[in-house]
């Protein structure tokens, strides 16, 4: 699925990841800035790059600016970006 | 308890006396009309009611960011602050945005995903978010073995395009496999950016070797480079052009192959003559500035500026002395649409 | 009613929906219940990010025991659906509405978290609902509202809305409340399920915020909202039970055990017959006594 528009979500203060999402056309390409990218930058775009699977999104420019998000946060945050991104408003249930 | 982000209303004297202190009290002193007068949205952090962060949007760009670490974790606030600003931009669905800052200030804000372009010992400028420089320079036009070619680049704002600009697009042609024309992509002028990238356009239409094409947010933007467009101190002139220069010389030169950079000579605008300077002190080794002295009639050297000012009195009858025949066309076919625009406060005396 | 037993909610802390600092960290505190809240504290902007974060903390993060609350928008937002499809999709224990009036709107969300417990496969009755009420006509309907649905396990006074539709504003004394607590208490009361109070939200009042307290528990609140972990331990030491409280429940509970022992039907001490309400507080106190580590290993009560 190509996405329609560039979007966002999510906030720069601690323990949030800002997630933006542009158009691509070279499969999943994720930019990440992190203080802990070192021990958790793998993480971190392994958890954006299987949620940005579920939804069917396969060309994709990411830039992710990351605040110590869990796991969850990340998943919360891509999921509200990419339906931003693809004007959608239904939560994609079956990903969720 | 985490703060609270309000929107403040800078005509609001409350708010305005507020904001002000607080930005005073970090150091912030310059609320000259023209640069707060830029100012779209202005956001508040507060907390126990005190006022412990600010930050403004003018266009894309951020401004009049400061926070008080005090009684904080340091940097919870700035990224508050911003997070809040971004947010607001992209909603706005302006995805692309700048900042122009102290270069102390430059690490808080790549911490939080702003890109640097340039860097002073005084000043840094970054970007965020999409088109960055990087698509701005892939949507440019290229030639084969461009790396192995003569690049040169001029930058004009051409309000209008006039016989000396042409001179100067035609002296780097004659010696250039390739010239990148960048007009100003700011719509603060006179001739409105179209107008003026279309003028260009047309009167190096037969210079087959030309690109025009726009400057972006990069070459002598409102948002690196705003004492462009408002009459400013010589220090503010010179520390923008300077990260401007820089930008030019790390960013867009080595991407594109340039190796040449076209001014012409300056002997009337007080801006235009220090960005030349500066030039010639930022460029090279890497790019060379090449100053083409600029072309003559009747011993008057050729300005825009003339030009306007025979706009705004109607008489034209030397106007084909002075601009190309697209130029001359354009300005008779839309005479009293110019006119107005300088009645309703459009300044003729800048660049 | 909804439950059987009935559990401690002393208080209900609010959680910004669209904050992942304190999302993450809301079970650190010691809340009998946590509120997440979609509504007020989340900006039209991020409403469906923040059902998004709030979803997410809901599948993977621990909460111990604390009761889970989402305070979805109102029903008449186009929020609402989703907010409650996700949430009963995500196993919430509570639904909250918001800006209750009538039990028609009650019955409503009920009907709404029976069909989405349907679509997606979770047996129905698992989802719990509560009212906020927030308006002089939610309080006069407060006892049809408490008793619209055997889902409901409470009812919550919601002050900064209601003191504006009775045209006045908080006071310190609270008189402006007072026909409103009664109300909402009664209500609760009568239809065997909680009652919550309203928010004090000045922090820089602590003196405020327990003569609050200590008249919202006299009059029989169940507890109160609270829009600061610092709280939490505070309403905890209003609501401390006292050593002859402790004693004499203990009393109460030995009676119950030996009535058990002698497989007697009736409780009795002193000579007098135990019923149920004297059975049912003297339960609660030594819940409240345990949990405000009042009893040793054994079960005595600790000398201070």
């Amino acid at each position: 699925m190509e996405i329609k528009t560039s979007a966002f979500a999510g906030t720069l203060e601690s323990s949030d990841i800002q997630i933006m999402l542009m158009a691509g056309d070279n499969g999943i390409q994720i930019d990440l800035e992190s203080d802990v990218i070192k021990q958790f930058g793998a993480q971190i775009k392994h958890v954006i790059t299987t949620t940005l699977q579920q939804l069917n999104i396969d060309n994709v420019k990411v830039r992710a600016v990351d605040k110590g998000a869990l796991d969850c946060v990340i998943k919360a945050r891509t999921i509200a970006a990419a339906q931003r991104a693809l004007e959608t408003t239904t939560p994609a249930w079956e990903v969720l | 308890m985490t703060a609270q982000v309000v929107e403040m209303q800078l005509n609001n004297p409350h708010d305005r006396t507020q904001w002000q202190h607080f930005l005073t009290s970090l150091g912030i002193t310059n609320f000259s009309a023209r640069e707060v007068d830029q100012i779209d949205t202005t956001l508040g952090l507060i907390e126990d009611d005190q006022l412990v962060g600010t930050g403004s949007i003018a266009g894309n760009v951020l401004k009049y960011v400061g926070v008080c670490n005090l009684n904080s974790r340091p940097g919870a606030r700035f990224n508050q602050i911003v997070s809040a600003l971004v947010s607001r931009l992209f909603q706005a669905h302006i995805f692309h945005m700048m900042v122009f800052t102290k270069a102390k200030y430059s690490l808080s804000f790549q911490h939080v995903g702003f890109k640097e372009l340039a860097h002073s010992d005084e000043a840094a400028v970054l970007e965020n978010g999409s088109p960055d420089i990087a698509d701005f320079v892939r949507q440019l036009p290229s030639i084969t073995n461009q790396d192995d070619q003569r690049v040169s680049a001029i930058v004009m704002n051409a309000n209008p395009f006039t016989c000396g600009h042409r001179y100067l697009v035609e002296q780097a042609a004659a010696v250039s496999d390739l010239v990148y024309v960048f007009v100003v992509a700011t719509d603060a002028s006179l001739f409105r950016t179209a107008e003026r990238v279309k003028l260009v356009q047309q009167g190096t239409a037969d210079l087959p070797n030309v690109q025009v094409v726009s400057g972006g947010d990069y070459l002598v933007s409102a948002a690196t480079f705003p004492a462009y467009f408002l009459d400013s101190a010589a220090s503010a002139i010179e520390a923008q052009t300077t990260l401007d220069a820089r930008i030019f010389k790390t960013q867009l030169a080595p991407a594109l192959h340039i190796t040449t950079r076209f001014v012409g000579s300056e002997p009337t605008s007080r801006t235009t003559a220090i960005y030349n300077q500066v030039l010639q002190r930022e460029l090279p080794p890497t790019v060379s500035v090449q100053v083409v002295p600029r072309t003559e009639v009747a011993d008057q050297p050729i300005s825009a500026r003339t030009v306007r000012q025979w706009i705004q009195s109607g008489n034209l009858t030397k106007l084909n002395q002075l601009v190309p025949p697209t130029t001359a066309q354009f300005i008779k076919n839309n005479l009293s649409v110019l006119q107005s625009r300088i009645q309703e406060g459009m300044k003729i005396n800048g660049n | 009613m909804a439950e059987k037993e009935e559990r401690l909610r002393r208080t209900m802390m609010f959680v910004p929906g669209n904050n992942p600092a304190m999302v993450k960290d809301a079970g650190i505190y010691g809340a009998d219940s946590i509120m997440f809240d979609l509504e007020d504290a989340v900006s039209m902007a991020e409403k469906d990010a923040a059902r998004l974060l709030v979803y997410e903390a809901l599948k993977t993060q621990d909460y111990g025991n604390a009761e889970l609350v989402v305070r979805v928008n109102g029903l008449d937002t186009k929020y609402y659906a989703d907010d409650v499809k996700a949430m009963v999709k995500a196993g919430i224990d509570v639904i909250r509405l918001p800006k209750v009036e009538s039990a028609e709107m009650m019955k409503t969300l009920v009907k709404d978290v029976a069909a989405a417990e349907k679509e997606f496969g979770i047996p129905v009755g698992t989802t719990h609902v509560m009212a906020a009420i927030e308006s002089a006509k939610g309080v006069l309907n407060a006892p049809a509202i408490a008793a619209s649905s055997d889902r409901m396990i409470g009812v919550a006074l919601s002050a900064e809305d209601y003191t504006t539709d009775m045209k006045t504003h908080r006071y310190p004394d609270g008189a402006e409340l007072e026909f409103a607590r009664n109300m909402v208490l009664h209500a609760a009361r009568a239809a065997g399920i909680a009652a919550f109070d309203t928010v004090f939200t000045n922090m820089s009042d602590p003196e405020g915020f327990y003569r609050e307290t200590r008249h919202i528990h006299q009059l029989g609140f169940d507890g109160k909202s609270l829009v600061n972990p610092r709280q939490i331990a505070m309403v905890n030491s209003v609501y401390e039970p006292t050593k002859d409280e402790v004693i004499k429940a203990q009393k109460v509970i030995a009676a119950i055990e030996e009535a058990r022992i002698k497989g007697s039907g009736v409780i009795s001490m002193n000579g007098q017959m135990v019923d149920r309400p004297v059975v049912l507080r003297a339960q609660r106190v030594m819940k409240l006594a345990k949990v405000s580590n009042l009893l040793d290993e054994e079960g005595n009560y600790i000398e201070k």
